[in-house]
């Protein structure tokens, strides 16, 4: 393979990476909140979190240009302020990645994190650990199935990302083209091999990366 | 501790579940040593002021003294939270960790230095259970899981236990030598005891004292003898 073809599939495995580092923690800490915390907007908030998985891409997009444009609520101010311009470049692809990923990992998360018993956490409570504590040796480790399964159908799902990414991070060759975006351009230009090579390294990858999931996960995962 | 003081002296008031009707809690316990039945139907409140002791549940007013150490004071505004309140708590399905094998799980509440010590290894034989120190939760019988739970919690060396139904999951023949074998711990240790239970031969062999539930109040305390003999088991 040519230096030119290699190029999507690393920026999308780093992109994907990125996205997942940061989107993991955040999302984990979303799925333990849903699942213990009973607060007044639980339901507003559970909405807004699966709303990235629901909106046409295009409006996603829309959105992180509004909000991370040079004109944007925050993206006006990182420039005035860091000199930082996120659209159009791979740092945008993260962004875009990571928003749509965001709510497979909560989603996957949430449950297994509802399903460690109480009573486990109660224990560790009477056994002289703090709330941080039982999180940490209690409630994620009888949840982790659940959570590695999150975390790989997150990634798999960044990797996958196209429609956001296409308008807030642009398709410029050498630059922000994703193996998705790659696939878009050699179809439109007639490159049919160009396009399958792609078709088949995201085919291959997302097989594997479910049967991980799968594995991780079965009660969740395996029909 | 001190000998002077009772082992156990609380009261406790706190509501649980939702508006508009939730489910008060009422309850006076007093101990002077040894190990104290919490009696009752079920629903009667009884888990629910074993949890309220711990800490696990918040309470609106009262307050729980152990061996002269205050734990919860309302009208002072002491409440220590569950992580200082050095309670062994045994729920009614043990809850062991499935995570970790069967010394993992005694010491888990030890320093981290010491939780490959000498010390739970201690727990592990005073309950009859070093030869399963190695062996995974998920195999082990009720009676086994049973008394894994309660090394684990007296391994902490906790100033109060608290057991939840612990015969309940446990068949007719491991029922009675475990029987004995809390009240040896308890007695060899020094450690009062709370035990929550609705089966009135278990509260006869079992209690010091005995305090009656009923619909989330106690109604009545006396020795376990004593108030069954005046009205018989349910």
């Amino acid at each position: 393979m040519t230096a030119d073809a290699v190029f999507p599939v690393v920026l999308s495995l780093r992109v994907a990476t990125l996205a997942l580092a940061l989107i993991g923690p955040i999302g984990v800490a979303l799925a333990f909140v849903q699942a213990r915390a009973r607060y007044r907007l639980r339901r507003l908030v559970d909405a807004l979190i699966l709303l990235p998985l629901v909106l046409p891409p295009s409006v996603l997009g829309f959105f992180l240009i509004v909000t991370f444009g040079r004109r944007g609520l925050l993206g006006g101010l990182l420039e005035r302020a860091f000199g930082i311009r996120l659209v159009f470049t791979p740092a945008a692809a993260v962004i875009a990645s990571a928003v749509v990923a965001l709510p497979i990992v909560v989603k996957t998360v949430q449950p297994a994190i509802e399903s460690v018993s109480a009573d486990l956490e109660a224990v560790a409570r009477t056994l002289g650990l703090s709330p941080s504590a039982v999180v940490l040796r209690v409630t994620l480790p009888a949840a982790w199935r659940g959570v590695l399964a999150g975390l790989v159908l997150g990634f798999a799902r960044a990797l996958g990302e196209f429609g956001a990414t296409l308008m807030f991070a642009g398709n410029v060759p050498g630059r922000t083209n994703t193996m998705p975006l790659e696939i878009f351009t050699a179809y439109q230009t007639g490159d049919d091999a160009r396009a399958g090579l792609y078709v088949g390294i995201l085919t291959v990858l997302s097989l594997v990366i479910v049967l991980a999931a799968n594995s991780a996960s079965p009660r969740m995962l395996a029909r | 501790m001190s000998h002077e003081s009772p082992a156990i002296d609380a009261r406790l008031s706190f509501d649980v579940g939702e508006k508009p009707k939730p489910f008060r809690v009422e309850a006076e316990l007093a101990l002077d040593h040894g190990i104290l039945i919490l009696f009752g139907p079920s629903g009667a409140g009884k888990t629910l002021t074993l949890l309220a002791l711990a800490g696990l549940v918040a309470v609106a007013s009262g307050h729980v003294k152990v061996s002269g150490e205050t734990l919860l004071d309302t009208v002072r505004g002491i409440s220590l939270p569950t992580h200082r309140r050095r309670v062994g708590y045994v729920p009614q399905d043990q809850a062991l960790f499935p995570f970790l094998d069967v010394a993992g799980n005694v010491s888990f509440g030890l320093p981290r230095a010491l939780r490959t010590g000498p010390r739970a290894l201690a727990w592990l034989d005073d309950l009859g259970i070093a030869h399963l120190a190695k062996a995974r939760v998920d195999s082990l019988s009720g009676g086994e899981r049973q008394r894994v739970a309660l090394a684990r919690a007296l391994a902490v060396e906790p100033r109060l236990l608290l057991l939840d139904e612990p015969f309940a999951s446990i068949d007719e023949e491991s029922t009675e030598p475990l029987r004995e074998l809390v009240r040896d711990v308890v007695r060899r240790h020094r450690i009062p005891a709370v035990l929550v239970t609705h089966d009135a031969d278990e509260a006869v062999a079992m209690g010091d004292r005995m305090t009656r539930f009923a619909r989330g109040k106690t109604v009545e305390t006396g020795t376990p003898r004593t108030l069954l003999g005046r009205e018989p088991a349910t």
